[in-house]
């Protein structure tokens, strides 16, 4: 099957390299008009359907690797090294990804899906279409070069064949690493399609925004996959690393998270751009370095620029990162130097206060919080560099800097929405504001009431007072939030007499981008009151002996016993614990350690009980030598599950944005307004 | 599978794909060249879209009369001016 | 707050929510005013509190990457020596920063979790503000001399007003028609 796969390898190599020079060659001739002995058009559409055929060659190769782990072929040094024969079957596949060289192929056969999707859908514009194609292979080409030459995932085994695989990593043996990864990669990867487009469109000389439109869903649908992807990451960290929190600012967990936020601040700017022409250099620098982060993301955690906890593989790829940056980067400025009066802005802010201003702000904070992480990021380097000492950058920096950030975006996710579009006057938008600014001061008096004051005691907290900030804005956000939705619903409730959830329903359909981000907008806020919970954790380390107890907050735990179990993959410990809440018996638990026989590799398994108020969350340690007894760690960590709760209305409210609106019925309305039909008719006329 | 057996199959891949590759298809898709109309034609369901937004955000409350008279002159000023070169370009 | 309190305050909301009746909600609002309640009671500044504290600020020099107080892999060689050392050094009496000082001699700048605040390193701290700061600064100057638009836009718009040509108004008409009567839904 190795040969299968390096064939196929090699076919994709060819076929996206095809793809590429005769697209280009196609592209020019039509550009200039000048004639050959191939009609362009056939010549692109060649260009075309190479880069369809391309992707089966890349399936052809994921499928080679995938099976030659099915059926243990420890020929393969990649299969020898990430899995073995007791692995279960789920995470044979989480092999594919487990190592560099996988990891590249799921890149390039993921990047094969979007492109093959993308190529089927040329009809939607062709010429554009065939822009981005032939930018996607160029950046397809580049990572197949790599897997044919610097990461060959069927590089054969020297000398004798082993029984049995060194297995995959057990921190890797988790439910979430079977899909955290593809999704995070889905996202990584599908950057690259709007990234496309933006250079695509840019190149031709795009007539209009329309290119924008149609990228949306591209956009919309990788950012989902992306956020997703960072949300498991950070759960899989949670559940799997047992430290009790979730994020570490870790390089890995920042090379994630920098293009979040740019792509983030490119779905909101170009909405500046397609209703009104603006900000359209800066889009497209947005979406150019997205891509480059991406990029960078890859270079910075592979080729070991910098160090991580879970920097599964590091080598030398590291240098192909490097050149095809540049080439990246040269083809980009290139490309803007020459194009640039294409441009030129339609119209400009009119005022302060509107909504064009605070997409403005959004965009500046989201950069800035992009700049801290790569500023942290990098800076170990500078140190080096500078003062001949490398220092640690590492979370007490980043929550002392990206905190407060973090919060003013918070504040205007409230704001933004309360603005309408174009100038107005502050007087006019002052009303607005005046709910989430009672509900702010009322959380805020709420919170002292309840004895939640940073101030106790004569020393300053610094997390309960972000605490503090977070939880009001967070009220005043949802208070602004819920106002324009109630807004909205009160004018379709008027014109139509529809009940309010009649009202509200229809106006989410009527305008589900909005409103599909206005729920987005109220996931994050979720979020962040769970974030928020992360500055009143606590935990306490115990020996637990047979019916010790030990207690943590409302929680008493009793050892009631420890058994041991083995099966193929692993032997594991488990203490028994019974868990008291108010003096009665509430659930049990069984925290576990497990040895994994094919690295010999420990690795605990943590319990979690979630409530809404709390999670309770019990490592099994080990065994204190000395005593032989168990030690127990137990921690209460406030309001966590709010976190991934707020995932699941960000999902959702992406999948309503997702959703077509109903469009308005024009043409339904060209009756003189006097005597309209009435609205439902209207409406369904538009459908 | 062995690897001549991988080979093979690798080999017809090959086949099927260079077929499919430059099989000479003739219907393929022309690239038309995008026209100023349909360019115009964009650009106005986009001033509607931004007409009917200004509307409802009056009625949501969200504009002072004062103000939105003035958005709305200036908006329908621009789209005025584009109906116009649509009707000529459509004779 | 000593815990027991803010307990007490715990169990008052939930009499609270149980006679308004409508647990859900409540049981939520109940939720975020415990953990509330309960978790800025926490802010004590005894040993055990500084030791969490610094372990905060330290790194876990085995090459696991993780904070000290956080490092949890089984048999790291190195998280349990530092910690027992921090105990001892918190307990010496030493201040924070003499404790951070003392560890740093020993291990290297890189044991502190975050740069230090003294000499070029500074530029760490100083760097994301002044950029947030001038690129605040930047957009706010930039909407400013926007801005003399919008008076502009005004007097053409009551221009406008004013002196409409037949024609034009004929389309306004059109357009207003085509997008007035739909456009509150």
């Amino acid at each position: 099957m190795a040969a299968f796969g390096s064939l196929c390898l090699l076919l994709a190599l060819a076929l996206a390299a095809y793809n590429l020079l005769a697209g280009a060659l196609a592209l020019r001739l039509l550009a200039t008009g000048q004639t050959a002995r191939i009609s362009p058009e056939r010549l692109a559409d060649t260009a075309r359907r190479a880069g369809i055929a391309g992707f089966w060659a890349v399936t052809g190769a994921a499928f080679a690797l995938v099976w030659s782990v099915f059926t243990n072929d420890f020929s393969i040094t990649y299969i020898l090294e990430h899995s073995n024969r007791a692995l279960p079957i789920p995470y044979k596949f989480a092999a594919l990804w487990s190592g560099q060289e996988g990891s590249l192929l799921l890149w390039a056969w993921l990047l094969g899906i979007y492109g093959f999707v993308l190529r089927l859908r040329h009809k939607t514009d062709v010429k554009l279409y065939a822009y981005a194609g032939t930018i996607l292979a160029g950046v397809q080409v580049f990572f197949l070069l790599v897997l044919n030459f610097a990461a060959p995932p069927f590089s054969l085994l020297k000398g004798a064949i082993p029984d049995d695989g060194n297995g995959l990593n057990p921190l890797l043996q988790y439910p979430e690493m079977v899909i955290h990864p593809p999704l995070l990669y889905l996202g990584y990867v599908g950057f690259s399609v709007p990234f496309a487009f933006a250079l695509g469109a840019l190149m031709m000389r795009y007539p209009g925004e329309k290119w924008i439109r149609i990228t949306r869903t591209w956009t919309m649908v990788t950012w989902l996959f992306l956020t997703c992807g960072i949300f498991l990451g950070m759960h899989w960290a949670y559940a799997v690393l047992g430290w009790g929190g979730y994020w570490g600012w870790d390089p890995v967990e920042n090379a994630s998270f920098m293009p979040w936020l740019t792509g983030t601040a490119f779905l909101h700017s170009v909405m500046m751009q397609e209703r009104k022409g603006m900000m359209k250099s800066w889009n497209v620098w947005l979406i150019f370095s997205t891509f480059l982060l991406t990029l960078l993301g890859t270079l910075l955690t592979r080729a070991g620029l910098v160090s991580s906890v879970h920097a599964f593989a590091q080598s030398s790829i590291g240098n192909w990162f490097w050149v095809f940056m540049v080439i990246v980067v040269t083809v980009c400025i290139f490309t803007y130097v020459l194009q640039r009066s294409h441009l030129e802005t339609e119209h400009q802010l009119e005022s302060l206060v509107s909504r064009e201003s605070s997409f403005l702000f959004n965009n500046l904070v989201l950069l800035t919080a992009c700049f801290v992480i790569l500023w942290g990021t990098l800076y170990p380097i500078l140190s080096e560099f500078v003062e001949g000492s490398k220092v640690t950058v590492g979370a007490p920096f980043y929550n002392n800097v990206a905190v407060p950030i973090g919060l003013f975006l918070l504040f205007l996710t409230g704001v933004g929405p309360l603005l309408p579009w174009r100038a107005t006057s502050l007087k006019a938008v002052k009303r607005n504001f005046v709910l989430p600014v009672v509900a702010l001061w009322a959380t805020v008096a709420v919170c002292l009431a309840a004895g939640a004051n940073p101030w106790k005691g004569g020393t300053f907290s610094t997390g309960s007072f972000y605490a503090l900030v977070g939880f009001s804005l967070a009220a005043a956000v949802l208070t602004a939030i819920l106002s324009e939705f109630l807004r909205g619903a009160a004018v379709i409730m008027r014109q139509t007499g529809r009940n309010l959830f009649a009202a509200l329903w229809l106006l989410v359909r009527r305008n589900t981008r909005r409103y599909g981000g206005y729920l987005v907008h109220i996931g994050v806020v979720v979020v962040v009151v769970g974030l928020c919970g992360a500055a009143f954790n606590r935990n306490t380390e115990s020996e637990l002996g047979l019916h010790s107890r030990m207690s943590v907050g409302p929680y008493t735990l009793e050892c009631t016993g420890f058994t041991q179990d083995s099966n193929d993959n692993y032997d594991s410990d488990y203490a028994v614990l019974n868990v008291y809440k108010d003096g009665k018996k509430a659930f049990q638990i069984t925290p576990e350690k497990r040895v994994y026989h094919a690295s010999g590799q420990p690795q605990t398994m943590v319990t979690i009980h979630s409530t809404p108020e709390w999670d309770l969350y019990v490592v099994y340690e080990g065994t204190n030598p000395d005593t032989g007894q168990p030690i127990i760690k137990a921690f209460l960590n406030p309001l966590v599950g709010w976190i991934w709760f707020g995932l699941l209305i960000i999902v959702m409210g992406t999948a309503v944005a997702l959703m077509p609106s109903l469009s308005p019925a024009t043409a339904a309305v060209r009756v003189p307004l006097a005597q309209a039909t009435p609205l439902t008719q209207a409406i369904k006329g538009g459908d | 599978m062995t690897e001549t057996e991988g080979l093979i199959a690798g080999l017809f891949l090959l086949f099927a794909l260079f077929v499919y590759t430059f099989w000479p298809e003739n219907s393929f898709a022309s690239q038309k060249e995008k026209t100023r109309l349909d360019f115009l034609l964009e650009r106005k369901e986009q001033l509607y879209e931004n007409l009917r937004d200004l509307n409802f955000e009056y009625r949501a409350g969200k504009y002072p009369e004062e103000d939105f008279k003035v958005q709305r002159a200036a908006l329908e000023h621009e789209t005025a001016q584009l109906l116009a070169e649509i009707d000529v370009l459509q004779g | 707050m000593p815990p027991a309190t803010s307990e007490a305050v715990g169990r008052n909301q939930r009499r609270v929510g149980t006679r308004a009746g409508w647990s859900g909600r409540i049981r939520v609002a109940e939720a975020l005013l415990l953990a509330v309640a309960l978790c800025f009671s926490l802010g004590a500044t005894d040993a055990g509190a500084r030791f969490t504290n610094l372990g905060h600020r330290l790194m876990c020099t085995c090459g696991c990457a993780q904070l000290l107080g956080e490092c949890n892999h089984v048999g790291c060689p190195e998280s349990g020596r530092m910690r027992n050392e921090l105990s001892a050094a918190i307990a010496s009496g030493l201040s924070d920063q003499q404790i951070l000082d003392g560890f740093a001699a020993k291990y290297g700048v890189t044991v502190l979790a975050a740069p230090p605040t003294t000499g070029f390193n500074l530029v760490a701290w100083i760097a994301p503000f002044a950029v947030f700061a001038a690129a605040l600064l930047g957009t706010i100057l930039l909407i400013r001399r926007w801005g003399g638009l919008r008076g502009r836009l005004r007097t053409a718009a009551a221009g406008e007003a004013a002196a409409l040509d037949p024609v034009e108004q004929e389309r306004i008409d059109r357009i207003r028609r085509e997008t007035d009567s739909d456009g509150g839904l």
